[in-house]
């Protein structure tokens, strides 16, 4: 993935390099000769197509979380104002309802908490599997495609398949609860434990990625690297703790973006396990929030408000990381 | 072909000529059949109308609502699509046009019951042609197994005979008292207006309709939930319907509450007969009362088939039509004067206590008796009640959906 502005910027100054060397082409020749000109048929049509189709739609849609669409019909856009955010935070009734709107904590709160729980969860448990699988263990590549697979299955097979290992009474979750003693336990519809069980199966698939990418890590750090600590007499674990982990930074920002990404889509997970949109208010994110307010109710600038809403977050997890390669100079 | 036409759609459909794009969410099993019967018959009749026919896939009735949604902005309607009638139409608010006369003329005024006549109206004015009648409030049972328990299902009269009932059966019996299914909320939506249409009566119930509900009315109904749901399966939460209703096909269960679509399966399963293995009454304390919901086809503004829509909607209207229908559909046909003879006995006896009712109230679960955003509050009340069993707090919540 490299970055267009990035590429255009390079573009420039190499042209207006050569120009300071003394170019001896006429000003008009020199346009048509530019790599950036010459180059416009291949770069440009997906150019204009990413702006349109990806930003000009995000700009579109924060647009439209300004006016009061609601219904059919189009949009206002003659009278803009920041309304549907306030009826977020705030609550209330709108000017495009009758009924009072209830603020969007809740859901909020819950995609927070299973994006944060899931992530990190999901990178911990990768790594152990990654420096588990890196031993030079037999059957290694069995085991990581193994650990693998769950993530090539979509998120309606496995939220049927979870749903059948909760289920209370035939359910391998409780018969293995059952087995330790902690007795059969209601997980599908439990206030308590609901979003906690999302969480699981969500781990369960996703872990195996978060391996892959330590995996690599793993096996770019230099041999010479384990040798030197074992030579100083450093035990397996302060090994890992300080020589080798610390390295690992770039693949736990890179695997981090993805599976904050993938938390977002749980949208998918709740819509089948739950029959719905309607997961009940415990494991209720902003997605779900966000359709049933759009396309249920028919609210679109409120709809669209939360998309916002849902776009910072998002933003705010992958910035820092965009911020800091570009520091580096690796964008 | 899909994607071709939506390249094209801007372009605003062109010749305007005799084809029916009629959009539906009836993509497998008897839904399918039945609309297949349907079109099938009205061909007979119009052999020179072409049916641009759309099966929209996906979960039931959302994605289709989507659908026709993203058209109608696009201003590209279209002739007609599956919708439920009553206060569902308001989602489309302004893209139907009145059919008073056209369609709805003094015969199909005549035939139609108060209660559907009034759901195919949208702001007084005749939209939509209601095709068919699901019933609601049905308490479906497995003979062999109430006569175990030594309950006689005909003998309750309100809500908590059932829960005594239960209780019995719960003592008598290793069966499970009551086939439910908690995974999604809407059985539990519906066994809840259920219950309330037969403890505050239809007064209370079209209060509570019209926003002016009555809490202890409310709650009461709501403990009335609460107390079933200690006979419900022990894995409710990861079930479905159709394993709910299999249960009790099977001997598992004693009874569920459910629209008489569940009957539809006992109808395909060998040996497992009406009257003698399984049989229907109204949900005690509902007698007398027939909880509609139903399908209907509305008649689109800005038409790109004037011609054809309406005869296809005058067909839907006549009772040839709707037996056809029906018939595979497992419902029945709204039209009083309607020749049911096919159709199969338990239909029978449902159209002639149809026919009966003193009352047809729209189902609230089933968007008729509600507008879409007060259907998605109490939508979001129940799954709240599905967590935490509270009636005092789902009360405050449903009376709440109307403010």
């Amino acid at each position: 993935m490299r970055n267009p502005f990035t590429l255009l910027k390079r573009r420039w100054s190499d042209s207006r390099k050569a120009r300071t060397d003394g170019g001896t082409t006429s000003q008009a020749g020199s346009i048509l000769d530019r790599d950036l000109v010459r180059s416009a048929p291949f770069w440009l049509p997906p150019f204009l197509l990413v702006g349109l189709f990806i930003y000009g739609a995000i700009i579109w849609n924060i647009v439209l979380s300004l006016t009061d669409f609601q219904g059919l019909g189009s949009p206002d856009y003659s009278a803009l104002d920041v309304e549907n955010y306030v009826i977020a935070f705030f609550g209330g009734t709108p000017s495009w309802s009758e009924l009072t709107v209830s603020p969007i904590w809740n859901s909020a709160w819950n995609t927070v908490v299973l994006m944060v729980s899931f992530s990190v969860v999901c990178l911990g448990l990768g790594l152990v599997l990654a420096i588990l699988v890196d031993q030079e263990i037999r059957f290694e590549n069995t085991f990581r495609t193994i650990y693998l697979l769950p993530m090539s299955l979509s998120f309606v097979v496995t939220a049927k398949f979870w749903l059948y290992l909760y289920n209370v009474e035939t359910g391998l979750v409780n018969i293995f609860l059952g087995a330790v003693g902690l007795g059969p336990v209601e997980i599908v519809q439990n206030p308590d434990l609901k979003l906690a069980a999302v969480a699981f199966a969500l781990i369960w698939q996703f872990s195996g990625y978060a391996m892959i990418v330590y995996l690599a890590g793993l096996r770019a750090i230099p041999t010479g690297h384990f040798e030197a600590a074992r030579v100083d007499g450093a035990s397996t674990i302060r090994m890992y703790w300080r020589i080798i982990i610390p390295q690992l930074r770039t693949a736990t920002v890179s695997a981090l973006v993805v599976l904050t990404v993938f938390s977002l889509k749980a949208f998918d997970f709740l819509f089948s396990m739950y029959g719905g949109y309607q997961p009940g208010p415990s494991a209720d994110i902003l997605a779900t929030r966000m359709v049933r307010e759009a396309y249920a109710n028919g609210n679109w600038a409120y709809g669209s408000a939360i998309a916002v809403l849902l776009f910072v977050m998002a933003l705010a997890i992958v910035a820092p990381y965009i911020y800091t390669q570009y520091q580096r100079g690796e964008l | 072909m899909a994607g071709l036409a939506g390249c094209s759609g801007g372009g605003g459909g062109g010749d305007g000529g005799n084809e029916l794009e009629l959009l539906h969410a009836w993509s497998s099993g008897d839904g399918n059949a039945a609309i297949e019967a349907l079109i099938e018959g009205f061909q007979e009749e119009h052999p020179d109308v072409e049916f641009a026919e759309e099966p929209v896939n996906g979960a039931a009735r959302s994605n289709l609502d989507q659908v026709v949604l993203n058209k109608l902005q696009a201003n590209d309607p279209p002739s007609t699509f599956q919708t439920w009638p009553g206060k569902t139409l308001e989602k489309f608010d302004g893209a139907f046009e009145d059919i008073e006369g056209d369609v709805w003329d003094e015969d199909l005024k005549e035939n139609y019951l108060a209660g559907p006549q009034e759901q195919a109206q949208y702001d007084g004015s005749y939209v939509t042609v209601p095709l068919n009648i699901h019933r609601i409030n049905n308490l479906f049972y497995n003979t062999a197994v109430v006569e175990a328990a030594g309950v006689d299902p005909e003998s309750l009269s309100s809500a908590s005979d059932v829960v005594d009932a239960c209780a019995t059966i719960d003592a008598e019996t290793d069966a499970v008292p009551f086939a439910h299914q908690t995974s999604g909320a809407w059985s539990t939506g519906q066994l809840w207006e259920t219950i309330l249409l037969g403890q505050a009566g239809i007064d209370g119930y079209e209060a509570f309709i019209n926003g002016n509900g009555d809490r202890e009315q409310v709650e009461s109904a709501l403990d009335a939930v609460v107390d079933l749901t200690e006979y419900y399966p022990g894995d409710s939460s990861s079930i479905s319907f159709t394993e709910a209703n299999t249960m009790v096909m099977d001997g598992d269960a004693a009874f569920i509450h459910q629209g008489d679509w569940a009957a539809g399966a006992y109808g395909n399963e060998d040996g497992f007969n009406y009257g003698e293995d399984w049989a229907q009454v109204p949900y005690p304390g509902t007698g007398g009362n027939y909880l509609l919901n139903m399908d209907s086809f509305p008649y689109m503004a800005n038409n790109p088939s004037p011609e054809a829509t309406q005869q296809f909607l005058s067909y839907c209207g006549s009772a040839e039509g709707q037996v056809l229908f029906n018939e595979k559909k497992g419902s029945i046909p709204p039209r009083s004067d309607a020749d049911v003879s096919s159709l199969n006995n338990f239909q029978q006896d449902q159209f002639e206590e149809f026919n009966a009712a003193d009352n047809q109230p729209p189902s609230v679960q089933h968007g008729l008796a509600i507008s879409p955003d007060i259907a998605t509050n109490i939508g979001n009340a129940f799954s709240g009640f599905l967590e935490s069993n509270d009636a005092a707090e789902t009360a405050e919540a449903l009376i709440n959906a109307f403010n």
